[in-house]
């Protein structure tokens, strides 16, 4: 429609009106909602009725929530099974399949094994949270095995215990994540000159000196996308919390967002539940911004 | 810009064509509740439908179901919508139905309750929850839904495991607690329990319900003062002292409730205490052993209520409809149909209920109701405390809380809510 009102003064100008369609998108979706929660954070508000001006009350409060400070703590703790574990594993792993497992026994099984690593990136992790609740019940799966290898004295209450919720909560992480840092490895090896490969073998380096000498430094742009984005959805973090133990036992899984969504939606709390978003989305756009700084000025140099 | 206008006002003017043509058509009753397909109530209910349907041919009736976390998380968002349905089944409490009682987001049924005969099939004690205050609080005020079923908190037994170990249901908490003893002794856990989920917090607060009165009921349900913590202190001393003689696993902080109802359907476990809500379930699938119910021994209050609440939006077009629909549910023919399909009838007449199950479930609820016995549940007054039960619960079943330690968070977070509401 908007065509039909003739040429814009400059051709420049014209590409501004496609812009529209997603400008309008990002304002509907993402910056308006930003704004209402950020006004709502300064407010107390029970999700229906009018808002109560509360100035920085919930600030004050968010302060002094141990509830809060555990979160934070843990999402620490969730960065290592979200970034760093899965970026060492995708790392390896992707150098395997790519040039030891491709070499001796073809793309397919490699491919298949990609695949086979991806799958957990694919299933709903509902689903894919409630099969793990099944093997990590105390009468569950990991149990009855580790019994019936005579390891009966390994059997844990995984998810029930303070002590191993969080390793069996980041477990589950890991086993999701590894897949997407080594497919996203594995399409930046291809761009990799195999000639540096078979030169460095010349050379009598062996795997692990190729890996560190050749493959690390030149999938440094990928490493870095992984990493960022890794660390973003570490951040916010939710849905296998949510599934596996509900931020329980006692709190000891408790993560930022889990804390939103309590307040937001059984405690009434809507505010505060929009002060902690607020947080969470000052630290994630920060942190965003340091790691884009980063890689401009690597990239520069 | 003309022809955009021109645009708005075609489009407008088709809109005005359509509503006009649907409201020459049918008239539509939409109505939702959440209750299980397969439980006592969904059974009874759709039958009750299929009549509702035949009486009103002039009525097209929209029947969705929906689950109760759906409601639980967005309820109040939907009444405040033009998404709100005729009528629906809502969790009653403060934090749920009286909360959006509160902020008039319900029709006034008050009428109702005289014109439809209700009074007469519910006593004052069925109608507690029915009743709000402007502050959304239960117990007075004008009706904004009605119950037409009840609720309990009960200890399951498997009765064969029981006779063969030569034990019998326990009458008072020294019994039960020798029942305990004697089966750890021969080498079973007891009591199976998901310490994580609604079981766990139901058997605290049915053991600190043993120590209330009224006055510590009135005002703990009614958020009046801050929480004397007795009760509970008694129920955590208790649980952790069961716990550490192995009545209970520690393993059930790992637990929810399907894994621990599963402990005791597969005869592993001799009880497990939790609500009327399994009876349907249990019945089902419990083929090879015989199973009862006892109440857990206390002097007047058990953790239980009347059922969750039929409520009529504010928005409702069929008002008239809705409380038809309500007293269906009610009549005589559809709550003997509910104690049949093994539900806890509230207004049932017990010499034509023919199932067990439910003519000892409507029989316990009436003695419980007639003695004012309903305690309601531990999470009522203070929204989110079904989490920080649970969450606190496995901090004292797993041993990082002392009985003291437990008592003073919750009563943290209730003194909190109760000084800011």
């Amino acid at each position: 429609m908007a065509v039909g009102y003739g040429a814009a003064p400059t051709q420049q100008r014209g590409y501004y009106l496609y812009l529209i369609p997603g400008a309008l998108g990002f304002i509907v979706i993402v910056l308006g909602p930003q704004i209402a929660n950020f006004v709502l954070s300064f407010t107390v508000w029970k999700g229906v009725g009018l808002p109560r001006w509360a100035g920085l009350q919930n600030y004050q409060r968010l302060l002094q929530d141990d509830q809060f400070w555990g979160s934070m703590i843990h999402t620490l703790l969730f960065i290592i099974s979200m970034t760093i574990i899965p970026v060492l594993i995708g790392l390896v792993l992707a150098a395997l399949l790519f040039d030891y497992i491709r070499e001796q026994f073809g793309e397919q099984i490699s491919s298949l094994l990609r695949a086979g690593f991806y799958l957990p990136q694919i299933l709903p992790v509902t689903t894919a949270g409630v099969l793990w609740g099944w093997i990590l019940s105390p009468i569950g799966v990991a149990n009855i095995v580790l019994k019936a290898i005579g390891l009966g004295g390994l059997a844990q209450n995984w998810i029930g215990d303070a002590t191993w919720a969080l390793a069996a909560v980041s477990l589950v992480i890991v086993w999701i994540q590894v897949g997407y840092c080594l497919v996203v490895f594995m399409a930046g090896l291809s761009r990799i000159d195999p000639s540096l490969y078979e030169a460095a073998q010349l050379d009598g380096a062996g795997w692990w000196q190729r890996l560190f000498a050749i493959t690390v430094p030149m999938l440094a742009p990928e490493i870095f996308v992984v990493v960022l984005t890794t660390m973003i959805a570490a951040l916010k973090v939710f849905a296998p919390v949510f599934v596996l133990t509900a931020g329980g036992p006692d709190n000891a899984t408790l993560v930022p967002s889990y804390l939103t969504y309590y307040h937001f939606f059984t405690t009434q709390r809507v505010g505060y539940a929009a002060a902690i978003a607020v947080v969470q989305t000052v630290i994630t756009v920060a942190l965003a911004v340091i790691f884009l700084r980063f890689q401009s000025r690597q990239e520069a140099t | 810009m003309h022809k955009l206008s021109r645009l708005a006002l075609a489009f407008s003017a088709s809109a005005m064509l359509l509503t006009g043509a649907a409201q020459a058509q049918q008239k539509t009753f939409n109505i939702w509740w959440f209750e299980d397909p397969a439980s006592s109530e969904g059974i009874a209910w759709t039958k009750a439908l299929d009549e509702f349907k035949t009486a009103h041919p002039d009525v097209t009736v929209n029947f969705q179901q929906k689950t109760f976390a759906q409601l639980q998380a967005s309820g109040s968002m939907i009444l405040n919508s033009d998404q709100a349905p005729d009528v629906l089944e809502y969790n009653k409490g403060n934090a749920t139905a009286g909360l959006v009682a509160s902020q008039g987001l319900l029709t006034n049924l008050d009428d109702y309750v005289t014109k439809q005969g209700w009074d007469k099939i519910l006593n004052e004690g069925d109608l507690v929850l029915s009743k709000y205050d402007d502050k959304g609080i239960y117990g007075s005020g004008h009706v904004w839904g009605i119950s037409v079923y009840g609720e309990y908190v009960s200890c399951f037994y498997n009765m064969d495991m029981f006779e063969k170990a030569g034990l019998k249901a326990p009458t008072t908490l020294d019994e039960w607690v020798a029942d305990m003893d004697a089966f750890k002794k021969q080498g079973v856990t007891p009591l199976a329990l998901g310490a994580v989920d609604t079981s766990g917090q139901h058997l605290l607060a049915s053991l600190a319900y043993t120590k209330a009165d009224d006055t510590w009921i009135q005002n703990y349900q009614g958020l009046k003062a801050p929480l004397d913590g007795a009760p509970y202190l008694y129920a955590a001393q208790t649980l952790l002292d069961w716990v550490n003689k192995g009545y209970i696993s520690k393993d059930s902080t790992g637990m929810k409730d399907p894994d621990a109802a599963l402990l005791f359907t597969s005869g592993k476990a001799p009880m497990y205490v939790s609500g009327t809500w399994n009876l349907g379930s249990f019945a089902s699938t419990i083929k090879d052993f015989k199973w009862g119910q006892f109440v857990i021994p206390t002097t007047k209050y058990s953790v239980g209520s009347t059922g969750n609440l039929w409520v009529v939006p504010k928005g409702s077009k069929n008002p008239d409809l809705a409380a038809d629909w309500i007293s269906l549910t009610l009549s005589p023919k559809y709550q003997t149909e509910l104690a049949n399909d093994g539900g806890v009838a509230i207004a049932a007449d017990p010499s034509t209920i023919t199932n067990p199950v439910g003519k000892n479930a409507a029989a316990v609820f009436k003695q419980i109701a007639d003695k004012n016995g309903l305690g309601f549940y531990p999470d009522w007054p203070v929204p989110g405390y079904y989490d920080v039960l649970n969450q606190k619960d496995t901090g004292l079943f797993q041993g990082t809380l002392t009985p003291q330690q437990f008592v003073d968070q919750i009563k943290k977070v209730y003194d909190d809510a109760q000084a800011n509401q």
